[in-house]
């Protein structure tokens, strides 16, 4: 995504951007200062052109977040996000016409016309008008309600809502008897996600367990129509005139 | 063939690390990738001497070494990757017991041989759990081996109890354990946690000879003789907590049973008519083997595809056999509790092949590509998250059940990673013979095997005890041993450790 944002901003090198360098991080931050941003005028930025000596550049650079009024940010690739959106904002306000005919509201359905389209189809049978504003606000509501993160598209929050309704709030869910028996730490699997970044570790963990919820479901579902089957058609017998058992 | 010293023979060998040993190519003509070995400082000596052995001067008939064997495999056509042996390995017809090789299905030369597969087809181990506890089941072991010999037919020549007509077994071979299921003989959650679902679906009943069906029919549900057995174990070491709980083994002492069989007569027929079409391939095809033992045909030959759909046919019958005996078994225990399987808590851990060739796909050089993987002594090990994995075992890993010899002990393995890119996600089956059968027999007194037995607290019932010391532990390779290369070499992970306290037997 911050590839992609740099890009669109017209950065030079941002197909092999590497952000594991603190040099390479210094010269994108001058270059957005210098193409986009322009807090201070050209003489005062000469203390951020010093790239090259580093120690020196992150004292300027201190006093340029706090000039730029950033919020306090952890890491390295947050803290430039942070500055790349102010570079996008400062550039759609130098022209906000030019950008008239591209907006969110023209944008949603070409990204996802067929499949918004499917999901309302599928949502009430088509009987409310799923884009209306009571009917959005209503869905943000309940989000906030049951603390389901926010999302763009409400349809989709609507989703997880109603996931979360299905799974805890559900008549079926609340009779159920709480699982018992010594729960498995994922984290301590066999299965080896990444050694080093534990930021992708953490998620695709989850999102395999999830999958494997949903496998589980599947095959329970699976074992239950065999059983029914079986008991139409099972009839296990033995004979033990046809062998011999026991010398 | 090369004649070469011993000395000369070792410049082809170079041992990678403490576990794994490489033969360039060279070792046999026409060897088409390398071969490689895993072995322990132990399983390497008998293994230098095999070969040193068949080095010496006038050695000749019997089987070639093992080390032979896999450069061998080595040269047969469309082969990818290594042809590898695992630490059980020992000399068998044409491949070596305890070989993988893989095949590229792409290649239109590729062959499969019925001499990777082995004679008794998708012979495996099945591995049920108990929720019964060593002190339970110690007073009554004696009973409870008799009642597992009274239910179970075993021996040369014996047969099923399980009532079956020519149909049945026609059904039988083209459904796989989905046949045994409709019949009501096992559960629903059998099927979830055996390999292949217990059922290949490429079956042709129709490519099997008459013969195989008339040997085949009345032996289904029997255990049959030689290493197959039934055993009532222990477990006895727990080395993976998380992964044991996920098959249900919760603490030391709990009590599992393990059945050890195959396909019984019938495979060995399928494999036999199979052999004899090949030869005749072979020439047509013009394929040149360095042994006749690896007769072979093209993939896509009508005698490969063939084989292949009655060879599945012989894997569904394997699977029908275990299913029955399975069932078998949770009558014995039922009745023998005065309970009901189910509250016996008598699920089916898991259930693997390690005589079978089967169609994966694997990445090979970094790019994905269609294998007839031929696994003959070597039990496929998936790694966690593999999609042909079942469901509760996503984290941990496949489990692999590796039997011991009679009367020493049984591992449970998770399948790695590492296997999955070393080996082609395969790993050892037993612990892999030390002695030939006729040098066990010259050597050993089955009356001595019976009582060491006794005396080390098992329960054991043998239908034929005069062949009882072919299968001495002293005739085998330390499973220990086996399992511990395994683990080291990381192609497989240790998980649970079990000990017999009864046996029944061929």
């Amino acid at each position: 995504m911050l590839k992609k944002k740099l890009e669109a901003l017209g950065y030079p090198t941002p197909s092999d951007m590497a952000l594991s360098n603190r040099k390479d991080f210094a010269s994108i931050v001058l270059w957005l200062e210098d193409q986009k941003i322009r807090q201070y005028a050209i003489e005062d930025r000469v203390i951020l052109r010093n790239v090259e000596n580093i120690e020196m550049w992150e004292d300027a650079y201190q006093k340029y977040c706090a000039d730029l009024n950033m919020p306090s940010l952890g890491t390295q690739n947050e803290q430039l996000a942070w500055i790349v959106g102010h570079a996008i904002r400062l550039e759609f306000l130098d022209d906000p016409a030019q950008y008239e005919s591209i907006n969110s509201k023209q944008m949603q359905p070409k990204i996802n016309n067929k499949q918004s389209q499917k999901k309302e189809q599928m949502i009430f049978d088509g009987q409310i008008n799923v884009n209306d504003k009571e009917f959005i606000a209503g869905v943000r509501t309940l989000a906030g309600q049951l603390n389901v993160p926010h999302h763009p598209n409400h349809l989709v929050q609507l989703e997880a809502v109603a996931r979360v309704v299905h799974e805890r709030l559900s008549p079926a869910a609340r009779g159920r008897q709480p699982i018992v028996g010594t729960p498995f730490p994922f984290d301590k699997g066999n299965d080896v996600v990444s050694d080093s970044d534990a930021a992708l570790d953490l998620p695709m963990r989850i999102l395999r367990l999830l999958q494997i919820q949903s496998l589980r479901q599947l095959q329970t579902h699976i074992n239950e129509t065999i059983v029914s089957v079986q008991n139409l058609t099972a009839n296990p017998k033995t004979d033990t005139k046809l062998g011999k058992v026991g010398f | 063939m090369v004649v070469r010293s011993y000395n000369d023979e070792l410049k082809y060998l170079e041992k990678i690390n403490d576990h794994c040993w490489r033969i360039k190519k060279g070792f046999q003509p026409n060897m088409n990738v390398e071969g490689c070995f895993y072995v322990n400082r132990r399983l390497e000596q008998l293994m230098l001497e095999e070969l040193k052995n068949s080095c010496r001067p006038g050695a000749v008939g019997g089987f070639l070494p093992g080390v032979k064997q896999i450069a061998n495999v080595a040269a047969l056509p469309g082969i990818v990757g290594r042809s590898i042996g695992l630490p059980d390995i020992h000399s068998g017809y044409g491949f070596a017991i305890g070989n993988m090789a893989a095949f590229d299905m792409d290649n239109p030369l590729s062959i499969v041989s019925p001499g990777g597969v082995g004679f008794d087809i998708n012979c495996g181990v099945r591995l049920l759990r108990t929720n019964l506890y060593e002190k339970d089941v110690q007073p009554v072991k004696e009973q409870l081996a008799q009642s597992l010999f009274d239910h179970i037919p075993v021996g040369v020549g014996s047969k099923g109890i399980i009532p079956m007509n020519a149909r049945d077994l026609e059904e039988a071979l083209e459904m796989g354990m989905d046949w045994s299921l409709r019949e009501g003989y096992v559960w629903a959650e059998d099927k979830e946690h055996c390999e292949e679902y217990g059922r290949m679906l490429n079956a042709d009943p129709a490519k099997v000879s008459m013969r195989a069906k008339k040997r085949g029919l009345p032996q289904l549900g029997t255990l049959g003789a030689g290493n197959h057995y039934a055993e009532i174990q222990v477990v006895d070491e727990i080395y993976d907590k998380w992964s044991a709980s996920k098959m249900g083994i919760e603490e030391k002492g709990q009590v599992v049973v393990m059945i050890h069989s195959g396909s019984r007569g019938f495979g060995h027929q399928v494999a036999t008519d199979a052999l004899v079409q090949m030869e005749k391939a072979m020439k047509r095809d013009k394929i040149e083997t360095n042994d006749r033992q690896l007769a072979c045909a093209r993939i896509n030959s009508v005698e490969g595809q063939d084989y292949l759909k009655a060879m599945a046919a012989a894997a569904n019958f394997a699977w029908v056999n275990r299913s029955s005996m399975t069932f078998l078994t949770r009558q014995a225990f039922a009745k023998m509790f005065n309970t009901t399987p189910d509250d016996l808590d008598m699920h089916v851990i898991y259930d693997v092949s390690h005589n079978i060739a089967k169609v994966e796909n694997h990445m090979v050089d970094g790019k994905e590509r269609k294998l007839l993987v031929h696994r003959k002594g070597s039990t496929r090990a998936f790694p966690p998250h593999h999609p042909l994995i079942p469901v509760d075992y996503q984290l941990t890993g496949q489990p692999v059940l590796v039997g011991g010899t009679m009367g020493t002990c049984s591992y449970v393995l998770t399948g790695t990673e590492q296997g999955m890119k070393e080996t082609f996600g395969s790993t050892c089956h037993g612990a892999g013979r030390a002695l030939s059968r006729a040098k066990s027999r010259r050597n050993l007194d089955y009356k001595e095997v019976l009582d060491k037995l006794e005396q080390s607290g098992i329960a054991i019932r043998v239908a034929s005890p005069k062949l009882v010391m072919e299968e001495a532990p002293e005739s085998y390779k330390d499973v220990t041993d086996v399992v511990d290369t395994c683990h080291a070499a990381g192609i497989s992970k240790k998980c649970i450790k079990m000990r017999p306290i009864a046996v029944i037997k061929g």
